[in-house]
């Protein structure tokens, strides 16, 4: 699967942008603010809707615009798929499959994959649950669209349920908490069930990646801790994940209460990352982190083009300088076959062949082209 | 801004769901060239609407009379009654032409973000009237969203100890159609929802 056209309006600091990548390696150079994190943000909420930078939506929208609006065209097995997403300062985003209007992330990651790399992508270890949480939510999503719904679904009844317990507090009709709190356990048994399911998936090519960047032999583990249950059996069935889900949110009701929030659920689960035991959050170095982080991603990477019998767009947002010159040399030596995207402010860090070209605000330029 | 008289008529018509300004001025320059007759008719039909429409007392239908006419309607079954949301759920269930029970219609779906909770629906009425008219069987058929499927378990809670028997409607696959079709989500449900042959 590959790029093959983007066009951006009013995103960040681009007023007018459009460009035509090379199918296989594109390395895009250009100095602070020149906007090169930005276009490979734009080609990552075509695939996924949403940042990578994690930034909320408005301040995606260029400055003094009122909307902004990003167009792609990939190229896949089966054919092209045109994503179009324009993004209203204030509001909901309005999304496009092919001219039809999309419901939701499942219509997209059913035709689009993408896995990015980010400068700080050791937060994926080093920082709290919720981007571990991220991580395998967006993985699993694209191995199996339809996760998507679950994961909406679950987030919209936990809007509810919270709505309730704000405005009621304790006067809320205990009938009406019953059944909020019964469908989040319903609608998370299957939100918890994909994530072992992605992490199952991941983690046996992580820990092979792992020892190749590394070099270290402590291998990787996971375990899924669930908020108020503790550690959860990677091959637990739904029905027995739901009753144990409606369990705990029956124990943490008077909490919820006293909270005016929704204190255990999915949203709240944490996933350990583990060397010999040891939690790779708090007691593991800075490199070690990283190295497990761009395991995962890569390990992601080959998962999702086994899957998809088709390898997904990889972004690499300024990673090279990051990394010390043997991680740095196993990376380029690692990358895959398809299309890839590298961003970089100084050209000679990222030793790789492919395209260059040259970014600055509203504009990408082939290297040598005037 | 147009002459007043026009603006205020372009502001009442983008107040209308669905309609934005460009709609709401298209329509009502439309209106200015129809013959004053059909202007009248216009306004007339929305006045008698409003005045003539009211909530039928047994199952809050939209009808002309005190009863709606499904209510009114002595060939149906009330032992059956199906739960709608709003009104028109009415007509789609109606065209399928496979029901012939009464319906009730709630008024909503329990939403807490948007204030509504079972105290703003019609749930109390609907318990008075399966201890009342010698309902059998509640048929569910709340919409399949977040929402819905939170009102129609609710409705299981508080019926289920009035003794009647409480279904929902199930989620499939369209028909006529090819399995190659469906989308994902719908073969999911589908799935979920199977029976036994």
């Amino acid at each position: 699967m590959f790029l093959t056209w983007l066009q951006l309006r009013d995103f960040r600091c681009h007023a007018v942008l459009e460009f035509r990548p090379d199918p296989e390696l594109n390395v895009l150079v250009g100095g602070n603010g020149a906007g090169k994190s930005s276009v490979l943000e734009a080609i990552g909420y075509l695939a996924t809707l949403r940042s990578f930078r994690r930034s909320p939506e408005a301040a995606l929208v260029r400055v003094d615009a009122e909307a902004a609006v990003l167009r792609g065209e990939f190229q896949g097995e089966a054919g092209t798929v045109r994503v179009e997403v324009e993004l209203p300062r204030q509001g909901r985003q309005r999304v496009h499959v092919d001219g039809k209007r999309a419901q939701g992330r499942a219509d997209v990651a059913a035709r689009v994959a993408l896995v990015a790399f980010l400068p700080d992508d050791l937060d994926l270890v080093k920082r709290g649950p919720s981007y571990r949480r991220e991580f395998v939510d967006d993985l699993a999503v694209q191995l199996w669209p339809t996760a998507a719904v679950d994961q909406q679904e679950y987030e919209r009844a936990l809007r509810q349920r919270n709505a309730l317990l704000r405005r009621e507090g304790r006067r809320a009709d205990p009938t009406t908490l019953e059944v909020w709190g019964e469908r989040l356990a319903a609608l998370g048994a299957g939100v918890v069930r994909r994530r072992l399911d992605a992490l199952g998936a991941v983690a046996g090519g992580a820990e092979d990646l792992c020892r190749m960047l590394g070099g270290g032999g402590e291998g990787l583990a996971w375990e899924y801790v669930a908020a108020g249950l503790g550690r959860i059996a990677p091959d637990a069935a739904p029905v027995e994940l739901e009753m144990r889900l409606a369990a705990a949110g029956a124990r943490a009701r008077e909490e919820d209460l006293e909270r005016r929030t929704t204190t255990v659920g999915p949203h709240r689960d944490e996933v350990l990352l583990l060397a010999s035991g040891r939690d790779l959050r708090t007691r593991a170095s800075q490199g070690e982190q990283r190295t497990v982080a761009l395991a995962l991603r890569l390990a992601a990477f080959d998962l999702l083009a086994e899957r998809r019998r088709s390898a997904p767009v990889l972004v690499l947002d300024d990673v090279f300088s990051e990394l010390d010159g043997v991680r740095r040399a196993r990376l380029v030596e690692r990358l895959p076959q398809g299309q890839v995207f590298v961003s970089t402010a100084h050209g000679e860090d990222a030793p790789v062949g492919g395209l260059r070209w040259r970014v600055e605000p509203g504009m990408v330029q082939a290297e040598g082209e005037v | 801004m147009f002459e007043p008289p026009i603006q205020r008529l372009i502001d009442e018509l983008a107040r209308l769901p669905g309609i934005g300004r460009k709609s709401a001025q298209r329509l009502a320059f439309h209106l200015l060239t129809v013959e004053e007759e059909d202007a009248r008719r216009l306004s007339r039909a929305i006045l008698e609407m409003r005045e003539q429409v009211r909530l039928c007392r047994r199952c809050f239908n939209v009808t002309d009379s005190d009863e709606c006419s499904i209510c009114r309607d002595l060939r149906r079954d009330a032992t059956l009654v199906c739960v709608v949301e709003r009104p028109q759920d009415i007509v789609v269930v109606e065209r399928s032409r496979e029901f012939r029970g009464r319906y009730h219609v709630l008024g909503g779906a329990v939403s807490p973000i948007e204030g509504i909770g079972p105290e703003r629906l019609r749930f109390r009425e609907l318990v008075e009237r399966v201890r009342t008219e010698g309902i059998t069987e509640v048929i569910i058929a709340t919409n399949p969203s977040v929402e819905g499927d939170a009102t129609a378990l609710y409705l299981a809670k508080v019926l289920k100890p009035e003794g009647v028997k409480v279904t929902r409607l199930a989620s499939g696959l369209p028909v006529g159609g090819d399995l190659d079709y469906a989308d994902e989500l719908t073969l999911g449900r589908a799935l979920v929802g199977r029976q036994e042959m």
